[in-house]
């Protein structure tokens, strides 16, 4: 495998990737995932220049990111597609496709990711079709009956089971990676906040931590502590949403008010760390812009003693309620095979049963000195996206407890310098949600040429409509809010 | 008719009609209170139906007139079906031998209106909704026969009035038959208005719907008419339920009246707690669900036999 191996935010100098012929490339590529590595990005090196493409793909096993380079030497924009024996390469494909006029050659089933007419032209795309006298076609949304984020969804039902479920999104794209490479470092981060409002922190801490691996600064141990709190501060929040939402949609109307009177605590005490409930304004380059004191550390600590000792009682009436567990179990199952072949990550993946945290397999800021423990669980089904929240609650909470106990002196932000030039960054995240990387790289004079970011959704989306095939049209909003994936997110 | 039997079917009517959303409110209210909120005012869904006045009615380009006429048909019967309901010991507007078939198909004629008319729009989910709407009527109506159906053959009467009227507390085997059908009619009842566990009343999520779905394209006036209808109809269910403690009316009216209330009153908070600590089913598990309050109303016919 001809390719350069680089660590969770490691800078590198782009000039150091070989860029391979088609045949080599092809090879390379098909090596790699054949060795059970994933692919995390397929994109070129600048914007503006097409023809030089990289190919990511992770280990997880050794922490490694291998970053295999593709020169286009032909008139036409085109590549061999990995995507008919590793299903995970295909939404990869599309989106280079869609967005760089690439065609890849023997590709199954290229369709629009967000854009509706660059792949097809003014063709409008065909949904797969059953046919047949009993069949019926559910089309929902992209405007839903209740106030959520649109998205188009395409049922193929036989009365009320499931057979098939595609799913179009697109509708919130808002350019946010070429807006990147022209903003101020100050619109960077305002930028990266507003990615998806569900995952502020998540995403701006991913952005910080390229540039800081950009600008080769090194932050403070103290301000690496107080983001990993605010990163799991927002991990608890997200997961009592989710739980609450999980408990709504089966009409359970006590746990789910329950969990939300929770997550008011969890997102007050981010607030009385940074003045935002959902951690906006938080981070700047080289640290964070607020600092822990006796008075807010006190304010979270109480909060999260009553979050600790209140989520244990609402948790077992839960899980220990007959009605939900009938609703859960078995419904909206992936298996760990199909998870692993379609590369789910994040909570649907711990879900099957596949070992993947960012926050161990790939360690960045303060979780290289303090480690979490992984948690899985094995069925794949809405009950085991659900105990897993629950699940991961508990450990965020042991996480924050222990890091307030002692929280390391020293300053909360550094000086940050100029970008490298000629370089390049990976940078992972474990957000609340799953895997989130950004990956930027620069020029000769220091200036972003190209900005990509993977939200957990890219991934997950298809993981949904998976895990909907055989279960019944009226399970799909339970399964939809075990997966609890972020339009925008996906839209960029 | 005398004249004071049509004066109490017209107060029993208005009473109906002018206290049914507020028994909704008072669900509503139990409900936030039992989940930790304060929850809206008692009077919200009267503000709701104030407000759907207001809106400008929009039908869709696809539908015929069915769309057009349905809600009217609705409400008009579930207006009748109402004027045949005794409040305790009040004569009832509309009543004679046989009227508890109307009765039954007056609710029948609105559902199978209301299901036309969603097909009628011609939505993907609209349709799906009346499929399931239709299925699970075809469970629901032998709940309703089996259970008021055996007081009928019990009591020999064919009409509502003169059943509850033939219902004397010192008869044991009515006190048995009462307690085993107010449950099916409970059960009749959450089914009936699309309450917990079979449906959700308050979701948006338009794919788990069975009674929202179908009204998903309706606005103004007809949605007015949908929503006002519904709530008179869970009324419905609860007088139907709250009066078969007549005999204490027999005693003294104002106990009768006060009783009446306290059922009332009981039958919001059970709804209520059982909107907040159950979870909705499987949908295929609904019919399961109604068979069971169909077995009790057979249950009633055979404990006849056997005691006679």
């Amino acid at each position: 495998m001809n390719s350069l191996k680089v660590q969770n935010g490691e800078v590198f100098n782009h000039n150091e990737i070989e860029f391979l012929n088609a045949d080599k490339f092809h090879a390379s590529v098909l090596n790699g995932l054949s060795n059970g590595y994933r692919m995390i990005g397929l994109f070129p090196v600048d914007k503006k220049n097409p023809n030089k493409i990289v190919s990511i793909l992770s280990d997880s096993a050794s922490s490694s990111l291998y970053i295999i380079g593709y020169e286009n030497k032909g008139d036409k924009l085109e590549f061999e597609s990995f995507a008919n024996q590793f299903p995970q390469t295909n939404y990869f494909e599309c989106e280079l496709a869609e967005n760089y006029g690439y065609k890849p050659l023997y590709h199954p089933w290229l369709r629009p990711v967000r854009k509706q007419n660059i792949i097809l032209g003014s063709q409008p795309y065909k949904f797969f079709k059953l046919d047949g006298d009993e069949v019926h076609e559910v089309a929902v949304g992209p405007i839903h009956a209740g106030v959520i984020e649109p998205g188009h969804f395409r049922f193929q039902c036989h009365g009320e089971l499931v057979y098939h479920l595609e799913i179009n999104l697109g509708y919130q794209h808002r350019g946010i990676e070429s807006l990147m490479l022209n903003a101020n470092p100050n619109q960077r981060i305002i930028l990266s906040e507003s990615i998806a409002g569900d995952t502020v922190i998540g995403h701006t801490s991913t952005h910080c931590n390229a540039f800081e691996s950009l600008t080769e600064t090194q932050i403070n141990l103290r301000a690496q502590v107080i983001r990993s709190i605010a990163e799991e501060l927002e991990r608890i929040a997200m997961h009592l949403t989710g739980l609450g939402g999980i408990a709504n949609d089966i009409g359970f109307a006590l746990p789910a008010s329950a969990y939300g009177r929770l997550r008011t605590l969890v997102i007050n005490s981010l607030a009385s760390l940074c003045g935002s409930r959902f951690g906006r304004g938080l981070f700047v380059y080289g640290g964070v812009r607020f600092d822990f004191n006796d008075e807010n550390i006190k304010q979270i600590k109480s909060n999260l003693e009553i979050v600790k000792k209140d989520i244990e009682a609402i948790n077992d009436f839960l899980f220990s309620s007959t009605g939900a567990l009938i609703r859960f179990e078995n419904t909206g199952v992936v298996s760990k095979d199909f998870a692993g072949k379609i590369g789910l990550v994040g909570t649907a993946a711990k879900a099957c049963g596949i070992e993947l945290d960012s926050r161990i397999n790939f360690p960045y800021g303060a979780y290289r000195y303090f480690p979490v423990s992984p948690i899985t669980l094995s069925t794949g089904d809405v009950f085991a996206r659900a105990r897993l929240r629950a699940l991961e609650i508990d450990e965020s909470l042991r996480f924050i407890f222990e890091q307030l106990e002692n929280i390391p002196s020293g300053i909360t932000t550094e000086k940050v310098g100029e970008l490298r030039i000629n370089s390049g960054v990976i940078s992972i995240v474990e957000g609340w949600r799953g895997e989130i990387i950004h990956s930027a790289f620069t020029d000769e004079e220091g200036k972003i040429i190209q900005y990509k970011i993977k939200d957990p959704s890219f991934n997950n989306w298809y993981g949904l409509s998976l895990a909907l095939r055989n279960t019944a049209i009226s399970d799909f909003p339970l399964c939809n809010k075990s997966f609890d994936l972020s339009y925008a997110g996906h839209d960029l | 008719m005398e004249l004071t039997s049509i004066l109490q079917g017209i107060i029993s009517l208005v009473l109906i009609l002018g206290l049914s959303p507020l028994f909704v409110g008072l669900v509503n209210k139990q409900k936030a209170i039992f989940t930790g909120r304060i929850g809206a005012s008692l009077l919200q869904p009267y503000y709701e139906l104030m407000k759907l006045i207001k809106k400008e009615t929009i039908n869709a380009t696809s539908s015929s007139f069915i769309s057009a006429v349905t809600p009217m048909i609705n409400f008009i019967a579930v207006v009748i079906a109402a004027a045949m309901l005794p409040i305790s010991f009040a004569h009832p507007l509309i009543s004679f031998e046989g009227d508890i078939i109307l009765f039954a198909y007056m609710l029948g004629l609105a559902r199978f209106f209301q299901v036309l008319a969603a097909m009628d729009i011609g939505s993907s989910f609209e349709g799906m909704g009346a499929a399931r709407e239709a299925t699970f009527a075809v469970f629901a109506e032998p709940i309703f026969f089996f259970t008021v159906g055996s007081i009928a053959f019990i009591s020999g009467f064919t009409s509502i009035y003169d059943i509850y009227h033939s219902i004397r507390l010192d008869n044991l085997s009515f006190v048995v038959f009462i307690i085993v059908c107010s449950i099916s009619v409970f059960i009749l009842a959450v089914t009936e208005c699309s309450r917990m566990p079979v449906d959700d009343p308050n979701t948006h999520l338009e794919l788990t719907m069975i009674h929202e779905v179908m009204i998903l394209d309706n606005s103004g006036i007809d949605l007015f008419l949908y929503q006002y209808s519904s709530y008179i109809k869970l009324f419905i269910y609860v007088i139907l339920e709250a009066s078969f403690f007549y005999p204490f009316a027999v005693q003294s009216y104002t106990l009768g009246i006060i009783i009446f209330l306290v059922v009332i009153f009981i039958l919001s908070a059970a709804l209520a707690a059982v909107e907040t600590i159950t979870s909705r089913f499987k949908m295929k598990n609904i019919p399961h669900y109604l068979l069971f309050a169909t077995a009790i109303g057979i249950l009633n016919l055979l404990i006849y036999t056997f005691t006679r």
